[in-house]
């Protein structure tokens, strides 16, 4: 009778109105700052624009004007090798960091709450600590730091091809501590019997490590993966700040390219044209990534 | 129990966000809307709002009133002039809506409506304003009160549509020349008998000087900016002293790039030696920019940097003292000494009606000391505020074409001088000789800018950087960016 009931109203039951009552304003909230804006960026790449307000259809005349830029290369090709270095510089830190801090008996909380404490430091203040500690003169942290070994001073950031490994390791500093938690949290997740089995057949800390450890938080780090490409993918805030893009275009990010549009230039078409773009790059990223992983899995 | 929960929860949430969602045309003050300190400025404040019987009322957002945390002279000259403004204007209220121009912020303020009527920008931001309809067309008011012929043609150039419409009028004018640390002068024995620092001449005595300041003090001698588009920007003005031209206008309207031009190459070469012949440069010049400029010359740790008669109180905010700095003329180079000018403008919400930018105007006559009709009281007002927060009084940028304006700045001046002239005077004298002012270069300024900056950065960070190679690429870089201007 109940089912009767709920077929009758268009499949709609008391307890579902009750759950889109409280999704409502996440709903809401979600259309006017993420979908509504989506939406209107990508009509607005389609259009000349004065300011906010479109003038008339150009089809893809933006798209074709954001790939010709003479930046856009470089920004895209940076973009990837941000990735790459935040791969090999910044995937296995958390997972180790979690281990380590998984591992430790005495001061857990405190170590597992100080290794979240970068990611609350403000992401400008983050940026300016950097550049103290990388500043080229002599009174640069890193400076004062290799004297004391007796090598020269360096201009850290201003190498070319330093400052993208440098910003990334800014980046894994302020990031590692988050996704380090979520580690911890898989890890505290594994069954007790399985170390128990694994000690009654003898097998040491490595062992454990290689055979349990790893294997159940596998699934966790593939998503993790796919996650940092795409945040590792829009990364501004750092090569802005700290950078610029410089020296000579050898760490400016394709969302760099967004911003000086956006902000810079006032030309809003070309910001959400080029949006487009890194949306379907990521899609396309994503859908092979999936690919690739799902076929293992089988 | 849990199911009432679950609905007072849910409309809650619903609550809260629909409550975030402010009414369309709602225009709200913007930015900082701070009230007056003073105690009588509040008074006069409450004064104004009376209504006068028959007259319009007319609100004016103000957006060039000072911060809160200014220093008290600021705020005691700002509410004298708002009670003389009040007495002559009893129907318009001036409200406090200062506002920094920022271009994060610009945008969503104007769209939405709340920009102040008035509001300072920086000298790159005009045409992009003008082009987008972020500012107000203000020929007509201009011309009404005769200010329109009178404004310095330059300057009104950059403020106006290809049509010939003016959007702005201009807060102050600046055209490049050299900041010098008096202190580092004088360690180094470049001073004449009465502590004057010499003045470099040319792009070479730049880098003598330099050369002996290093060698005497240990402290670098000349920092280039290399962070962002200031590199550029200066960079136009050294190649246009080496005879470079950076682009041709075509008889279709068209642009031809001409980065990679001899001149400009030479140029180039000139910078590059001034870091590896001649090592006379800051560590990192990839951190040096506007701001950082300025503090080594306030601080010392640097002898010299390009900059202009707007740049001297940000000196004195990176607490240098009077005596201590110098301004000469922008060094010459083979083919002539130049100085790049400009303005920055105060512009109008393209909101305001013309009864507001009108008060506006009438206020900032006062305050600002804007327009060819300004009174010496105003002018001398002006210079003793400046003079009691410690800054320089200078000769003023030439912005109206009024002789009588220019006559009452030169009383004020001498009146209210605190700074040795022969410690900026030549600068002056230099600017007004003919050709010696040139405008910055017409076609995409900026991306000029930024693709010029790259040269210098990658010149400055390699040895063996090729700067012909580089050149070639900024030149074709500049091209596409001024075929796609059409």
């Amino acid at each position: 009778m109940k089912n009767d009931r709920k077929k009758a109203c268009g499949g709609f039951s008391r307890k579902d109105v009750l759950g889109w009552c409280v999704l409502l304003p996440g709903v809401i909230l979600f259309f006017f700052f993420i979908w509504g804006p989506m939406i209107t960026s990508i009509k607005l790449s389609f259009f000349s624009t004065k300011g906010f307000q479109i003038r008339e259809f150009v089809g893809l005349k933006n798209y074709i004007h954001v790939l010709n830029h003479p930046d856009f290369i470089a920004a895209f090709r940076n973009t990837f090798s941000y990735i790459g270095w935040s791969l090999v510089l910044g995937f296995l830190t958390p997972l180790i960091v979690a281990v380590l801090v998984s591992e430790t008996v005495l001061f857990k909380g405190f170590f597992r709450a100080s290794v979240y404490f970068p990611a609350m430091v403000p992401g400008l203040a983050s940026a300016m600590i950097a550049n103290f500690f990388f500043l080229g003169s002599k009174f640069g942290v890193m400076n004062i730091l290799i004297s004391k070994l007796g090598l020269e001073p360096q201009t850290w950031l201003s190498h070319s091809a330093w400052t993208i490994p440098i910003i990334v390791i800014l980046c894994t500093w302020k990031g590692a501590g988050g996704t380090s938690l979520i580690y911890m949290a898989g890890i505290g997740g594994i069954s007790q019997d399985l170390y128990e089995a694994a000690a009654i057949d003898g097998a040491g800390y490595l062992k454990r490590l290689v055979h349990i450890v790893i294997p159940s938080v596998l699934p966790l780090a593939r998503t993790l993966l796919i996650l940092q490409v795409i945040s590792v993918f829009q990364i501004l805030y750092e090569p802005l700040v700290m950078t610029n893009g410089g020296p000579n275009n050898a760490s400016i990010s394709i969302m760099q390219l967004v911003y000086r549009y956006a902000f810079e230039k006032f030309d809003y078409a070309s910001a959400c044209a080029l949006s487009v773009i890194i949306c379907l790059t990521l899609m396309v990223i994503s859908a092979v990534y999936n690919t690739v992983t799902n076929k293992k899995e089988n | 129990m849990r199911k009432k929960l679950s609905v007072l929860l849910g409309i809650a949430l619903l609550a809260g966000a629909v409550s975030g969602c402010g009414s369309a045309g709602t225009k709200e003050p913007s930015a900082a809307d701070k009230g007056s300190t003073s105690a009588a400025a509040q008074e006069e404040a409450v004064s104004q709002t009376k209504p006068v019987s028959g007259e319009e009322q007319i609100v004016v957002k103000m957006g060039l009133c000072p911060l809160e945390e200014e220093p008290q002279e600021l705020w005691d000259k700002y509410d004298k002039d708002l009670k003389v403004f009040s007495e002559k204007h009893p129907n318009v209220t001036i409200e406090n809506a200062r506002y920094d121009y920022s271009t994060d912020t610009f945008v969503p303020l104007a769209e939405s409506g709340n920009l102040p009527t008035v509001f300072g920008t920086w000298f790159s931001e005009p045409q992009k304003l003008i082009a987008n309809g972020y500012a107000a067309d203000i020929t007509d008011i201009l011309k009404e009160r005769g200010w329109l012929d009178k404004m310095n043609q330059s300057i009104r150039g950059i403020l106006s549509d290809k049509e010939g419409h003016v959007y702005g009028i201009p807060a102050s004018g600046y055209a490049l020349g050299m900041l010098q640390n008096v202190n580092l002068f004088k360690e180094a024995g470049l001073v004449d008998e009465n502590g004057i620092p010499f003045k470099p001449a040319t792009w070479e005595d730049v880098a003598e000087y330099a050369q002996k300041i290093k060698e005497a003090t240990g402290t670098p001698g000349l920092c280039i900016l290399a962070q962002d588009n200031g590199a550029g920007w200066h960079f136009t003005n050294i190649a246009w002293d080496f005879g470079a031209e950076f682009s041709v206008l075509n008889e279709d309207g068209t642009y031809t790039a001409n980065v990679n031009s001899p001149e400009a190459i030479e140029a180039m070469e000139f910078i590059k030696d001034l870091k590896w012949k001649c090592d006379v440069l800051t560590p990192d010049p990839l951190s040096e920019n506007g701001g950082t400029g300025i503090a080594h010359i306030a601080s010392g740790t640097a002898a010299m940097v390009i900059g202009a008669n707007d740049a001297v109180n940000a000196l004195i905010d990176n607490g240098a003292m009077l005596g201590e700095f110098a301004l000469c003329p922008f060094p010459a180079g083979p083919k002539g000494q130049y100085s790049l000018f400009g303005g920055t403008p105060y512009m109008f919400s393209p909101d305001a009606t013309k009864e507001q930018i009108n008060a506006a105007l009438d206020f900032m006559v006062i305050y600002n000391g804007v327009g060819p009709d300004v009174s010496e009281d105003t002018l001398d007002s002006i210079a003793k505020r400046d003079a009691s927060l410690g800054r320089p009084v200078l000769p003023q940028f030439k912005l109206w074409d009024s002789p009588e304006v220019d006559a009452l700045q030169e009383t004020v001046i001498e009146n209210n001088r605190n700074m040795d002239s022969a410690l900026y005077q030549d600068y002056f004298d230099t600017i007004v000789k003919d050709g010696n002012l040139h405008l910055e270069e017409p076609a995409a300024t900026q991306d000029l800018y930024a693709e010029l900056t790259k040269v210098i950065q990658a010149v400055v960070t390699d040895k063996n950087s090729d700067v012909p190679a580089l050149m070639k690429t900024a030149d074709s870089n500049y091209q596409v960016i001024l075929d796609s201007l059409q």
